[in-house]
């Protein structure tokens, strides 16, 4: 119940972000955040309802921790809209929210963790990457701004995004911070994972797709971290590795959801 | 009683006419009082700039006080008032508030959005009422399109983009840039807008500025004036590597930044952007080195297409504070209609409070005691009897102002309930 209140809060906000890129309305700009923030508060307490009624945190099978890292997204784009001013976030982030967020209501399979997988370290394991996942989904929607702008300023006419958009130096900047942090919570949520898995599952974790497409994806940010950071990196390649970067951690959520493996349903 | 404006602006009139009727300060204070002095207005402000020069009043017959306030403008500057009377346009009422409120939102100005004009209105507001000519209908009028104005700024991004070339460029850099505090300038050439764009780049906290000229006497003149350094003309590459944004404004008949050289210099400085703004004609820099990644560049021609969209973007805002302006009109004429009749309600209600209470306390003094329900049922019943023979005084009241004819009727009422005088 409260889950579908948050999601038609979250398709408001998707809604209204995308037609304030098109009318600069206060109003719809307001709305936005109203009903992101209603949609995010909603989404926290039924949270909190189901790990009661689970008795466990609610994120022990991939539509779970989709729903969670959708939440930590939203969390993440309230604070970052407020922090770099960027109002038009939003309609960059919310679609990716909504996408999420009927892929996790529209599929329910039971507890994927088995009693003897329950260790802290697993939820510790799935926590971590969540966070890193909800990172990367603020990188991509920076990297995609940052292309939008930096094509409008190439082809010397101005349109909608050019007044529209942050400067290319921010949206830079936003796609490098959203890495600097998502990074280091997908590396560990991976070693734990990684440490965690040959003592419950034995080696044949290896041949799980979700856990090919998240190495696959966690060397791409790893290399675009090493490229920002020791050669200077910026601007259009980082923003194609980030956007790269993302279309791995799509393919791994899918592989989670469509495949069979330890992940998977 | 009505509200009037009457004028001609840069639309109705040739410049010729115009300059002829702009007045400065001194004698507009003088007109203002002749004008005030024949009784024909009760209020009045006049503005006077080189683009409009508008009369705004209160009088009983505007078609009369606009015939005065004109014969005094034009017998001033000894013009013929029949040449000016066929470009004269009036608006009245709601459509004079619509017309103040457009031209301090400057939505009536020739660029869309130009900043000077509220600040013009101000100043003649402020003349109009050192020579105690504005009264409460026009001063009420004034301080909203004021805040109108404000809003208009704030909500809408009618005066935000640039529409002169070196504030384009200026513009652009910033969307490159976000700050420009730090970033390093180098001006190769001595052209006119080359500087002027420079200078506005320091302005924003551009720096360091480098200068390179063919004479190296230019280029130190320069350098001082811009507060930056002199480097040799055959240092530019140098100072390129260095630079964040470089303004080209030299007389060279070719190229004098070429492909191959940004290139290299792109080469040594990795991703970090490049912005040449090429004021030159002809062409100073190679057109190619926007296809460099992390290069733009901008000649005469794209800022100016620049330049273009933003006009067109101030344009789409236009409408948006035409709509804001016209809800800030139906709210105005609400509370002008407001400040024409309220007071005299507000008056007229404490008038039978009075008589009511003063009434209710003789009768219960004549009682020895009266029981809690005899009091209420007292006041109740004297509060219903008030309200009862309040109504349709205080309806027709309201009535009376929407028909225009507030004035006479709060007259009449002070007359009748013996009110102390209005406000």
């Amino acid at each position: 119940m409260l889950l579908n209140v948050a999601l038609v809060a979250y398709v408001c906000a998707t809604g209204c972000a995308l037609a304030y890129l098109v009318q600069r309305e206060e109003i719809i700009s307001r709305v936005t955040s109203l009903s992101a923030l209603a949609g995010w508060v909603a989404h926290t307490v039924a949270l909190i309802a189901r790990a009661v009624e689970l008795g466990r945190p609610p994120i022990g099978s991939l539509p779970e921790a989709i729903s969670v890292a959708v939440w930590v997204v939203v969390l993440l784009e309230m604070w970052i809209e407020r922090q770099y001013q960027v109002k038009v976030l939003g309609a960059f982030v919310f679609p990716v929210v909504l996408v999420l967020s009927l892929k996790a209501s529209s599929s329910r399979p039971a507890a994927l963790l088995g009693p003897t997988l329950q260790s802290a370290w697993i939820w510790i394991h799935i926590a971590l990457a969540l966070v890193g996942i909800a990172a990367f989904v603020l990188n991509f929607a920076g990297a995609v701004m940052y292309l939008l702008q930096e094509r409008q300023l190439k082809a010397k006419r101005p349109g909608t995004f050019y007044y529209r958009l942050p400067p290319l130096e921010t949206l830079d900047r936003l796609t490098y911070r959203t890495l600097a942090l998502g990074f280091p919570f997908l590396t560990t949520g991976l070693v734990l994972g990684a440490l965690s898995a040959p003592s419950s599952w034995g080696t044949v974790f290896t041949s799980d797709p979700l856990v090919f497409a998240s190495v696959v994806a966690w060397l791409i940010y790893a290399g675009t971290l090493a490229g920002r950071a020791a050669a200077g990196w910026h601007g259009r390649r980082a923003a194609y590795c980030a956007i790269v970067g993302f279309a791995a951690l799509v393919l791994t959520l899918g592989a989670g959801l469509f495949f069979p493996g330890r992940h998977g349903s | 009683m009505t509200l009037f404006v009457a004028g001609l602006n840069h639309v109705s009139s040739p410049v010729e006419i115009r300059e002829q009727l702009a007045i400065d300060d001194d004698k507009l204070r003088e007109v203002l009082r002749d004008v005030q002095g024949t009784g024909v207005l009760r209020e009045l402000v006049m503005l006077s700039t080189c683009n409009r020069v508008e009369v705004y009043g209160v009088a009983d017959v505007p078609s009369e006080a606009r015939a005065v306030a004109f014969r005094h403008l034009c017998s001033l500057r000894g013009i013929d008032p029949a040449r000016i009377e066929p470009l004269i346009y009036t608006r009245l009422g709601p459509d004079a508030v619509r017309h103040l409120f457009r031209v301090v939102a400057s939505l009536d100005s020739l660029v869309i959005g130009e900043p000077q004009i509220a600040g013009q209105v101000k100043d003649a507001f402020a003349v109009a009422q050192a020579a105690e000519t504005v009264g409460p209908t026009l001063h009420t009028l004034f301080t909203q399109a004021f805040a109108v104005s404000k809003k208009v700024r704030t909500d809408t991004e009618i005066a935000r983009h640039a529409v002169s070339v070196s504030f384009a460029a200026v513009e652009l850099a910033k969307k490159i840039f976000a700050e420009l505090t730090g970033k390093a300038v180098l001006l190769i050439g001595a052209g006119e807008m080359g500087q002027l764009a420079a200078r506005h780049l320091v302005e924003q906290g551009a720096f360091p500025i480098y200068v390179a000229n063919r004479t190296w006497a230019r280029a130190q003149d320069l350098a001082r004036t811009l507060s930056g350094t002199a480097v040799p003309f055959d240092g530019v590459v140098d100072a390129m590597m260095a630079a964040d944004i470089v303004i080209t404004s030299t007389g060279s008949p070719q190229p004098i930044v070429l492909m191959e050289t940004v290139q290299r210099v792109m080469h040594e400085r990795r991703t970090r952007p490049l912005f040449f703004i090429d004021i030159a004609v002809p062409r100073d820099v190679e057109a190619t080195v926007n296809t460099l990644d992390n290069v733009y560049c901008y000649d005469i021609d794209d800022l100016k297409q620049v330049v273009d969209a933003n006009l067109r973007e101030r344009q789409r805002e236009a409408q948006r504070a035409e709509a804001l302006v016209e809800r800030e009109v139906g709210k105005f004429m609400l509370r002008l209609r407001d400040v024409e009749v309220v007071p005299t309600i507000v008056s007229l209600r404490e008038r039978l409070e009075d008589i009511r209470l003063g009434e209710v306390q003789k009768a219960l003094s004549r009682l020895s005691d009266p029981a809690p329900e005899t009091r209420a049922a007292m006041e109740a019943l004297s509060s219903a009897i008030v309200n009862k023979i309040l109504h349709t005084p205080i309806t027709k009241l309201r009535e009376s102002s929407r028909a225009g004819a507030g004035r006479s009727w709060t007259e009449l009422v002070h007359e009748l309930f013996g009110l102390g005088r209005k406000t």
